[in-house]
């Protein structure tokens, strides 16, 4: 009689280690898991603070974009050309200094380039001697920072003849 | 497992989400942006653009330029709606096979799920590779209102986009999962959701793990960009007045004044009054022109009133309508209402949505990503994240160590995830104090006494040396299951005495609130009482500085100057036995300049005898007649494993 009850206490024991093992992997992979996924947040968290250093203060700089247009739109009109007026331009430079420092850069738009709409925005379509699709002329420049578009060049496109 | 994402293809804007850590979150596509523009194109090298880049030359080339798509999906030509669009829309429209409708781009006829595809695809490539992954997967949001016909489209789109779509999810469903509202039973919820061009309202009900769409209502041809053009209109006018030019034919211009509008719409959410100033916006004979306006938010409420108006009024008649035009519900029955949609920043709208309900409406999540927040919402619990078979708990309460002066110290701060440990070292409040008492307690109150004991003991035996000198290091530790172990360990001697307390998190949610609805309405006069057991501690700390100064000091001090600090010292210990911390200040004050006097004394006497450098060690703990660990701001070390 007593050995068929040995017999179940081994089952029973053999089915309890099957289960702690089990469990044992199924633990081990949940640690494995959450250690993995900790590393990896981290990892992640550091290029979100690099990305927030590089980008963080692109409200700020997209404004001073518009002001530096408008800057511009001013010494356009500006028709003297004396040390005050002097003046004015390198306080302008000035700014675009520091921008430049920020990773501003302006995008270069010439007349006769091709459209392009990952950088330029067409504001209107003339007729002109220049090809089809070729720009006009810039109406406001465009920028970049660092690798993304800021503002795309402002630009009016030829539709031909 | 490759994830799931969550995709809100909107009318004029669409945003892609995923769940990470149990939250979701927006991914931004190639352009660095939260949002794509869905809109498509053919350009005129042909070159098939999507997003921001289908936007950028869509004034040039508005034949081949596809917004809008959404209002045609799963429509035949013939609905009365599709012809109505047919008149304002700039791309040509025809009927294509089996009825539907189909759009013309380049010299080529597509279906509008064809269009949506592009949208989609670009939207899949962008999210693929801001993760680094394939991406195969996706739920997509339609209007509560889209028939079979229209969801199956958008289905289909998914499909052509390469993309399995798990779920289609109304929009009002997502906005209400991502606030998390699934969980509440019976729930009646109110989305009103404000969009660039449309505007949706639904009436949810939350029922047993499902959501039902009660009623859907609102105006597909009422959106934001009505109030621009509102703003923009209004502009124009005025500058005609005012300097008699009109610049609504001067494009250039008129792009300047349209971001300023719109600059102004989003500043005069936060602000009264914003001033619009764009200088050398145009020019006659007599010079350069400038625009300088101020706009008011009761003028720009006023411009719009018609439309807030009106959004009420439809909202009203969705609740309150008996079916099929409303869900037949009183105003009162509904107990949540949710704002999507970039204009529901409008102070006004959600002052007006207020005034309609009787409750503040939910607006913490993004209105622009609440609705792709929500589809990510869904996309996880479809996806049932493998790593959500551990449930982590988290720290209802803080707890906290007594220190000097009846302080509740925290060691672990409510909302902590569990397990977790956190070791501190702490110092004894008074000369040759052999024992401390280490009191733990549960709570939000800033003393001791009004948070709950879970344990007190002594940890004695540490040999008599001055205050602050003995380190004695104090480890919280709690497991998974919430089982909270305290040890303290005399860093001296060795000597350790710990508690293990069973059920630190046991408390009852009622309990739980109960505790911290008693912080909150206790927090001022709290504040007050641990600023009057601070000031004491300063206090008591720099008598015992003054006294123990005076005796290293001994016969080099002059009489005099030993007698003014005397005097200094009883006045600051009667203030400090009472409840008047201005006065315990004042008395305070006083001795700190005071016992300067003993260094410049010593000084001037030529000898470098102990300076006692009041203003930078006022801050230790004073003299303790009682065994409590005084907390030694000097030589505390905070440290966590």
């Amino acid at each position: 009689m007593d050995e068929p009850q040995e017999q179940n206490q081994d089952q029973v024991q053999n089915s309890e280690l099957e289960e702690t093992k089990k469990q044992r992997d199924e633990y081990l992979a949940g640690w494995q898991r959450a250690k993995a996924d900790f590393i990896n947040y981290k990892k992640e968290e550091m290029a979100h603070l690099q990305e927030a250093v590089k980008y963080g203060s692109e409200d700020l700089i997209k404004d001073l974009v518009s002001v530096m247009d408008n800057f511009d739109l001013g010494l356009r009109v500006l028709e003297k050309a004396g040390p005050v007026e002097k003046g004015i331009y390198m306080i302008r430079s000035q700014i675009e200094d520091i921008l430049k420092k920020r990773g501003l850069a302006k995008i270069e738009t010439k007349k006769g380039d091709l459209f392009d709409p990952a950088t330029m925005e067409a504001m209107t379509e003339i007729e002109s001697d220049l090809p089809h699709g070729a720009v006009v002329e810039e109406i406001e420049p465009g920028y970049r920072l660092h690798e993304k578009v800021l503002r795309a060049s402002r630009v009016i496109i030829s539709k031909g003849k | 497992m490759a994830k799931i994402i969550g995709i809100d293809l909107g009318t004029t804007n669409s945003a892609v989400a995923i769940m990470e850590g149990g939250e979701p979150k927006i991914l931004e596509n190639a352009e660095g942006n939260r949002t794509t523009p869905s809109i498509v194109a053919v350009s005129k090298t042909n070159e098939r653009l999507v997003g921001l880049l289908a936007k950028r030359q869509s004034v040039t080339n508005p034949k081949n330029t596809i917004f809008s798509v959404k209002r045609l999906m799963g429509r035949k030509f013939t609905d009365p709606e599709v012809q109505k669009d047919k008149a304002w829309l700039p791309y040509e429209i025809q009927a294509g096979a089996a009825g539907g409708v189909e759009v013309k781009m380049g010299d080529k006829w597509y279906s509008p799920e064809e269009i949506s595809a592009a949208i989609l695809g670009k939207l899949k490539a962008d999210a693929e590779a801001r993760l680094g992954e394939k991406v195969e997967e996706a739920v997509i949001t339609v209007p509560a209102y889209f028939d079979d016909s229209e969801r199956q489209a958008t289905k289909n789109a998914g499909e052509i986009a390469g993309l399995k779509v798990r779920r289609i999810l109304n929009e009002p469903t997502a906005a209400a999962l991502a606030y998390g509202m699934n969980k509440q039973k019976n729930e009646k919820i109110v989305v009103y959701d404000f969009g660039g061009g449309t505007f949706d309202v639904s009436v949810l009900e939350v029922g047993d793990d499902t959501v039902e769409v009660k009623a859907t209502g609102g105006d597909t041809h009422l959106g934001g960009d009505d109030f621009d053009k509102k703003i923009q209109e209004y502009l124009v006018g005025e500058y005609k007045k005012q300097e008699g030019v009109d610049i609504s034919k001067d494009s250039l211009a008129l792009q300047r004044l349209k971001e300023g509008a719109e600059k102004a719409k989003h500043e005069l959410s936060t602000a009264m009054e914003t001033e619009i100033n764009l200088p050398y916006i145009s020019s006659d004979a007599n010079g350069p022109k400038h625009f300088i306006m101020k706009l008011s938010r009761a003028k720009l409420e006023s411009l719009v009133q018609e439309y807030i108006d009106r959004s009420i009024a439809l909202t009203k008649e969705t609740v309150t309508a008996t079916a099929p035009k409303g869900a037949g519900f009183q105003l009162s029955d509904i107990n949540e209402v949710v704002m999507v949609g970039g204009q529901t920043r409008m102070p006004a709208m959600v002052e007006a949505v207020k005034k309609l309900f009787g409750k503040d409406p939910h607006q913490g999540i993004n209105p622009d990503e609440v609705v792709a927040q929500g589809a990510a919402v869904q996309a996880g619990i479809l996806q049932g994240d493998v790593k959500d078979i551990l449930l982590l708990d988290v720290t209802p309460l803080s707890l906290s160590i007594e220190t000097y002066g009846g302080v509740a110290t925290p060691m672990i701060s409510k909302n902590t995830t569990v397990p977790t440990a956190k070791t501190q070292t702490f110092s004894t409040a008074a000369d040759n104090q052999t024992s401390v008492e280490v009191h733990i307690t549960q709570g939000e109150r800033p003393m001791a006494a009004d948070n709950k004991t879970l344990a007190k003991f002594l940890l004695d035996g540490i040999p008599p040396s001055p205050r602050g000198l003995p380190q004695i290091e104090v480890t919280f530790d709690i497991d998974a299951n919430g089982i909270l172990n305290v040890s303290a360990k005399d860093k001296g001697t060795g000597k350790m005495q710990s508690v293990k307390i069973q059920a630190s998190t046991n408390l009852s949610k009622d309990d739980i609130e109960k505790m911290k609805q008693e912080a909150a309405t206790h927090a001022a006069e709290d504040e007050k009482k641990k600023e009057l057991v601070d000031m004491r501690n300063q206090a008591e700390s720099t008598i015992y500085l003054a006294e123990k100064s005076i005796k290293d000091a001994g016969d080099k001090l002059p009489a005099d100057v030993k007698t003014g600090i005397v005097e200094k010292v009883d006045a600051l210990k009667k203030a400090k036995d009472g409840d008047d911390a201005a006065l315990i200040k004042a008395a305070f004050e006083a001795l700190s300049t005071e016992i300067q006097k003993i260094g410049q004394s010593v000084y001037n006497n030529g000898n470098g005898g102990p300076n006692p450098n009041p203003s930078s060690d006022t801050n230790g703990s004073g003299h303790n007649p009682e065994s409590e660990p005084g907390s030694e701001p000097g030589t505390e070390s905070r440290q966590s494993n």
